[in-house]
């Protein structure tokens, strides 16, 4: 087998360990990524996001249960996790980002895999997860100073909650810099974002990493 | 219409008046009250979404208005047939009959004449016209994916 095929196959194969439930099998798959941040991040792009994106899919059709949906979540997170100290750099940046899901957003997978290729720079990173509400956000940005807030949202009726939230953010913290991005502008809708100084949009994971080496404060 | 047709299609809808996008986000949380209420008390109700299905109707009432609402202040044509799409795909497969988007658009449109002003029903009301208009196209639509995805088994 090429590369792509077993790439292919251990996408399957881990769709299959979330299905099941088997977290053990999930974690034997990932740890055959966890040699290099290079690894790793092939593991988030071509394993773990298109196997979430199927298990969504079978959950449209009705063929998996919104538990069996809400375990494979919670297994490729664990999994996630367990990655932690192959993801760490010792190079450190003497940089922080602050990352969350806008409020009342749940899905929080896509905002941790970009927490993860933050550490893997030697930025010091905040997750602070689902649903973070504005103010509280706000708060803990007051007490951090982050060189940038990021901020993902997977579901396009939710960004009338994240425009709220840009403005509200630029209002406290006018020299923090966000970054946005997410499944909800999959079918577009990013134009949106260009209505707002000093937010930046990323559309593809694979952009991420060349926003952090370019990164300049304000 | 296929996905190509109705997206060009719909692309004539927006922009839409912000001062219609205002009153339809300030009032529908109260409208998807009477929605529910008003589904919930038809005598068909379980012919047009199925046994056991009304928390999962009241879901789709209440995303239906957050959706709508983010689309009419950020119109985008892809977004609302693909939205569309998805949300038949993901109700059908659950037993919802294909006249429960018809009877929720009258009865939404029934709602919106009593409690909008007519500047913003006038509004509305294209974007739901159009809706109601292309529920055959969505069907089709929807019905290409639905059956290529029946052939689908999990591994044991």
């Amino acid at each position: 087998m090429n590369e792509q095929d077993n790439l292919v196959s251990d996408q399957e194969k881990f769709t299959e360990a979330l299905l099941k439930g088997s977290y053990s099998k999930a974690l034997s798959i990932a740890h055959k990524y966890a040699l290099s941040h290079d690894m790793i991040k092939i593991f988030y792009e071509q394993v773990v996001k298109p196997s979430l994106y199927r298990i969504g899919e079978l959950w449209e059709y009705n063929q998996i249960t919104v538990a069996a949906e809400h375990l494979a979540t919670s297994l490729s997170e664990s999994v996630m996790n367990e990655l932690y100290e192959n993801i760490i750099s010792e190079d450190r940046v003497s940089k922080c980002v602050l990352l969350g899901c806008v409020e009342t957003e749940h899905h929080q997978v896509g905002i941790k895999m970009i927490a993860d290729i933050f550490e893997m720079n030697g930025w010091d990173t905040f997750f602070l997860g689902a649903n973070m509400p504005t103010s509280e956000l706000i708060k803990f940005s007051l007490e951090k100073k982050p060189d940038l807030i990021a901020l993902s949202l997977s579901v396009y009726s939710h960004i009338p909650y994240l425009e709220k939230m840009i403005i509200d953010i630029q209002q406290k913290l006018p020299c923090t810099p966000l970054l946005v991005g997410g499944q909800a502008f999959n079918n577009g809708g990013d134009e949106i974002m260009s209505k707002y100084q000093n937010v930046t949009f990323l559309r593809e994971f694979q952009e991420i990493e060349k926003f952090i080496i370019n990164f300049q404060p304000l | 219409m296929n996905r190509n047709e109705l997206i060009e299609s719909a692309s004539m809808l927006g922009p839409f008046n912000q001062e219609a996008v205002l009153e339809y986000t300030e009032k529908i949380d109260r409208l998807v009250v009477i929605m529910n209420e008003t589904m919930a008390s038809r005598p068909d109700v379980n012919e047009l979404i199925g046994d056991n299905n009304l928390s999962m109707m009241k879901d789709n009432h209440a995303n239906h208005a957050r959706f709508i609402a983010s689309v009419m202040q950020n119109f985008n044509s892809e977004v609302l047939v693909d939205t569309i799409l998805w949300v038949f795909r993901a109700y059908r497969s659950r037993s919802f009959h294909s006249s429960y988007w018809a009877a929720q658009l009258n009865t939404w449109m029934t709602i919106f004449e009593k409690e909008f002003t007519r500047e913003t029903y006038g509004e509305v009301r294209r974007l739901y016209r159009w809706m109601q208009v292309n529920i055959p196209s969505f069907v089709i639509c929807s019905d290409e994916k639905l059956s290529e995805n029946k052939s689908m088994h999990l591994t044991d």
